[in-house]
């Protein structure tokens, strides 16, 4: 069972090419405007869109890179195999794409009219900043990653990530505790 | 100097920040972040101001004339409409040179306390005016009025008849009993009247709560009816802003949770309160300190009951969530059993649904267990009172200060006064979810249609020109779908559009349709706005079959009807005949009164898009629009339709969509979509010689055709 499984996803794998990048072949840069650049093949795009195609369970592996025109040129297989510079441009674009912040305290929530309010303080590097925010929908919008990671999705369509329920204080986890199943 | 500002919360690094992003009249875009300038540019080397949204994030970019692009600024998904904004009033001075303040269109605020409204909200969730709301909910009552004010009356009635039980047992052993010279028939009297003012309370409740149910019933229906009547007007722009989810809850859900404060909340409210009253007049008046000492575990009880109340609703409602997840999943493999079947997933689909259950077994097992641990220690507090009153008034009794049945009637009014204790608690729970339903509903009750008919619609006859004038439009504001789309159809014409899948067609069909308004620009039929014309008269005069067909649960016949209400037989065969539907419909036992079920499954993808446009031409519309009619079709039968169309079409303004082109081989004109924009128009012919787009979509489909005829 298992072992048929394997041969035909790797049929599968070999019969269509998903375009991994030759990572030899590329260059990685920061534009002048603000944006990150890529050469490769002889190729220039002055501006690239990086996506993370299992943005939960492996965020930094199978990045699709896309020109300014939506058109992928390619996926990055992991971003280990980049040079140290390389990564530190690359894993700084999708930073500025994915901007999920973590939840270090919840001060309080309250519960009204059908949406929960809560009063966040979020922030990383030892940073911290307070952030109110408004949640619909608590059973969608209020759910596990995985085992112990926790998103909160707010009306505005804000993503907010707490990284280890069981690492939350007491106090904090108390307030949220209704809101988890 | 008028100055547009656009305030941003993340540096480019993404830390919070306050920034702010400046557009002066004089064309100026400035960034500051406190009192350092990070970049000045001005607007006239600038082609246009781009928001690109990212996830949980967006940022604005520019994109200069030189062909370089600058990154202006970055913000988090709270100041996504404000980025909007801002490039709308840049792109507006690039474009014409005119510094234009945006349309208050931002984001709406709580006219008291100023802070944002939720999105989908127009109540202040800090300042809704709890009155305000009950009062309204009070007055829709009103038709209903004249059948529960009598039958609350009545209810009362009963409630206060049983109080009285306890005073006859008073009267029995103190005036007849205790003494032992009460005679035989004074007592039958007296438990005669006991038993009848029993008997009496227990018929009067009967009758009039099955006036009061009737009556709450009523008004939920009440209720239900204004909320879908609402929904049926409602633009498709604000449905969908919510979910079929969130809105059916409203119309069901919500109307029921008022319907039951209303029916047992309201109703006992009003009820405990006054026997609460009754019972402590009659104690106060019969002796005072025991009444005191009845009291006197009150606040601790209630204390510990709001307590617990708190602290079982938190689980109960788990236990509710995990029901509705159950129920969700129960849904889902229901609906979409043919897919778990054919992939023979049915055991992981049981493991799930049997996963759901045992956390439901779980938390509802342990809901139980608390329940029933609980319980028993709230009974010893309010049997506290008790326990003092027998103590006291059984050493009074010994003294000879009390009266035997005095202190029978005060442990028998306990009870009394330790239920609606009981129930008080638990009370502002229950008003707050009535009112959280119940703004619910008046949300949608006060929803202000946002495609209006205005008040003296100009109804033209429809068989003319259609003409898209700089039309934009977007699903969401700061991303156009269609742009500057100019566009002329003359009557009769005939007009295919093509394009990539996702280039705007359907959402094309969905404007002239108006089932949303253009961002700008407007669309005319024969000169008028189709603003100016009334929706109903609008939709009668399109004929229409979109793309994802939907059929209604009922017969072939009603469904093709549905189209022209009131449809003569003759009319619905020669509809299903254009259609060439007629063959297959006779096929099946019932003919036309055959009934299909839910959406139409179970007929066949082909037979489904016939019906379909069989409603659509049955009344005979002067203009017919076909997105993607015919594509689950074979060839041949596409063409026999597509002859019997062209006979009923003559005259008549077609717009046809497919991605087959072979369907567009009669159309006078085609359009090609691209990107949101009209990139090519012509002939076929002339498409063909400009050998753009449409040609290479002509030779790629050749070249599959050639190698199915090879193959
Ligand atoms: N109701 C909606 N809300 C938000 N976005 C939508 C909605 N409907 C369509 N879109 C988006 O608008 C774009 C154009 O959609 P449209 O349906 O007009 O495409 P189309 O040309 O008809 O494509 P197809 O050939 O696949 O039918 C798509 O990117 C789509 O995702
Ligand atoms: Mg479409």
């Amino acid at each position: 069972m298992e072992t048929a499984r394997k041969v035909s996803e790797s049929s599968l794998t070999l019969a269509i090419d998903i375009g991994i990048l030759d990572l030899k072949k590329a260059e990685f840069y920061e534009t002048p405007g603000g944006f990150t650049g890529l050469r490769y093949e002889g190729k220039d795009y002055d501006r690239i869109i990086l996506r993370r195609a299992l943005p939960i369970g492996h965020p930094m592996e199978y990045i699709s890179v896309a020109d300014k025109d939506n058109k992928e040129i390619g996926i990055i297989r992991s971003l280990a195999e980049l040079s140290e510079e390389q990564y530190a441009i690359v894993a700084a674009e999708l930073e500025s794409r994915y901007y999920s912040p973590t939840v270090h305290e919840i001060k309080s929530v309250k519960d009204k009219l059908g949406y929960v309010y809560m009063e966040l303080v979020i922030g990383r590097d030892g940073a911290k900043y307070a952030k109110n925010c408004a949640v619909k929908d608590v059973s969608r919008n209020i759910r596990m990653l995985d085992d112990d990671r926790l998103a909160i999705f707010d009306v505005d369509g804000n993503r907010y990530i707490i990284q280890s329920l069981s690492g939350l204080d007491k106090k904090s986890l108390k307030r949220l505790e209704p809101y988890l199943f | 100097m008028n100055t547009h500002k656009f305030y941003y919360d993340l540096d480019l690094t993404m830390k919070p920040v306050d920034g702010v992003l400046t557009f002066d009249e004089r064309g100026q875009i400035c960034s500051r972040i406190g009192g350092n300038e990070l970049l000045s540019i001005s607007a006239e080397n600038i082609n246009e101001v781009a928001v690109l949204p990212g996830v949980g994030c967006g940022l604005l970019l520019s994109k200069m004339k030189d062909g370089s692009e600058i990154l202006l600024c970055r913000f988090t998904m709270s100041y996504m409409r404000a980025a909007g904004e801002f490039s709308k009033v840049v792109n507006f001075y690039v474009q014409t040179k005119q510094y234009a303040a945006p349309d208050e269109e931002e984001r709406p605020v709580c006219e008291k306390c100023s802070r944002p409204l939720v999105e989908g909200m127009s109540v202040c969730i800090f300042c809704y005016n709890r009155i305000g709301v009950l009062k309204r909910a009070l007055q829709l009552m009103r038709p209903f009025a004249g059948k529960i004010i009598p039958a609350e009356l009545f209810m009362t009635v009963s409630s206060v008849l049983y109080l009285l039980v306890p005073l006859f047992s008073r009267i029995i052993i103190d005036e007849h009993l205790r003494p032992m010279k009460g005679t035989f028939q004074q007592l039958l009297l007296l438990a005669g009247a006991m038993f009848l003012a029993r008997a009496l309370g227990e018929v009067i409740f009967i009758l009039s709560s099955r006036v009061f149910n009737e009556a709450s019933i009523q008004y939920a229906n009440h209720l239900r009816n204004l909320a879908y009547e609402k929904i049926q007007k409602l633009s498709l722009g604000s449905l969908s802003k919510r979910t079929p989810g969130d809105l059916i809850r409203r119309v069901m859900e919500d109307t029921t949770t008022v319907k039951e404060f209303i029916s047992d909340g309201g109703r006992w409210a009003v009820e405990q309160t006054i026997i609460f009253l009754v019972v402590f007049i009659i104690l106060l008046l019969t002796n005072y300190k025991l009444t005191l000492l009845v009291f006197l575990p009150v606040p601790v009880v209630s204390i510990a009951l709001s307590r617990f109340w708190r602290f079982i609703h938190i689980r109960y409602e788990r236990q509710w969530r995990k029901n509705s997840k159950c129920q969700g999943i129960l849904h889902d493999i229901i609906k979409g059993i043919r897919t778990v079947k054919s992939f023979g997933k049915e055991d992981m689909e049981i493991e799930k649904f049997a996963k759901a259950t045992r956390e439901l077994a779980e938390v509802s097992s342990d809901n139980e267990t608390l329940w029933a641990r609980l319980f028993p220690s709230l009974t010893f507090f309010t049997g506290i009172g008790e326990f003092l009153v027998l103590y006291y008034g059984g050493y009074r009794i010994l003294d000879g200060t009390l009266s035997f049945g005095v202190l029978v009637q005060f442990t028998m009014y306990i009870t009394y006064i330790y239920a609606p204790l009981r129930w008080f608690v638990s009370f502002p729970r229950w008003l707050a979810d009535a009112m959280t339903s119940m703004v619910k509903i008046f949300e949608i009750l006060d929803e202000e249609p946002d495609i209006k008919s205005i008040p003296e619609p100009k109804n033209v006859p429809l068989a003319g020109k259609i003409a898209f004038e700089g039309v934009t439009f977007g699903y969401k504001s700061y991303e156009p779908v269609l742009r500057d789309i100019n566009l002329e159809i003359k009557p009769g014409e005939m007009i295919g559009i093509v394009g990539r899948s996702g280039a705007g067609k359907s959402t094309m069909i969905n404007l002239l349709m108006r089932l949303y308004d253009p961002v700008q620009g407007r669309i005319r039929i024969n000169g008028i706005d189709i603003r100016d014309m009334s929706p109903e008269y609008l939709h009668e005069n399109i004929g229409v079959v979109f793309q994802d067909t939907f059929l209604f649960a009922g017969t072939i016949y009603d469904n093709i009807a549905y189209g022209k209400p009131g449809a003569t037989p003759a009319e619905v065969i020669a509809a299903a005949k254009a259609a060439n539907a007629h063959d297959f419909i006779m096929q099946t036992a019932d003919g036309y009164n055959t009934i299909i079920g839910e959406s139409g499954h179970s007929i066949s993808g082909g037979e489904r898009q016939r019906l379909a446009i069989a409603r659509a031409i049955i009344k005979n519309p002067s203009i017919l629009i076909l997105d993607e009619a015919t594509s689950s079709l074979d060839v041949e039968t596409e063409s026999i339709i597509q002859d019997s169309l062209n006979r009923i079409v003559q005259g008549r303004t077609t717009i046809a969509i497919a991605h087959r082109l072979s369907t567009l081989k009669n159309a006078d004109r085609l359009i090609v979509l691209e990107n949101g924009r009209i990139a090519e128009s012509g002939t076929h012919v002339e498409l063909l010689k400009k050998r753009g787009i449409y040609y290479r979509l002509v030779m790629a489909q050749r070249q599959t055709s050639r190698l199915a005829e090879s193959g």
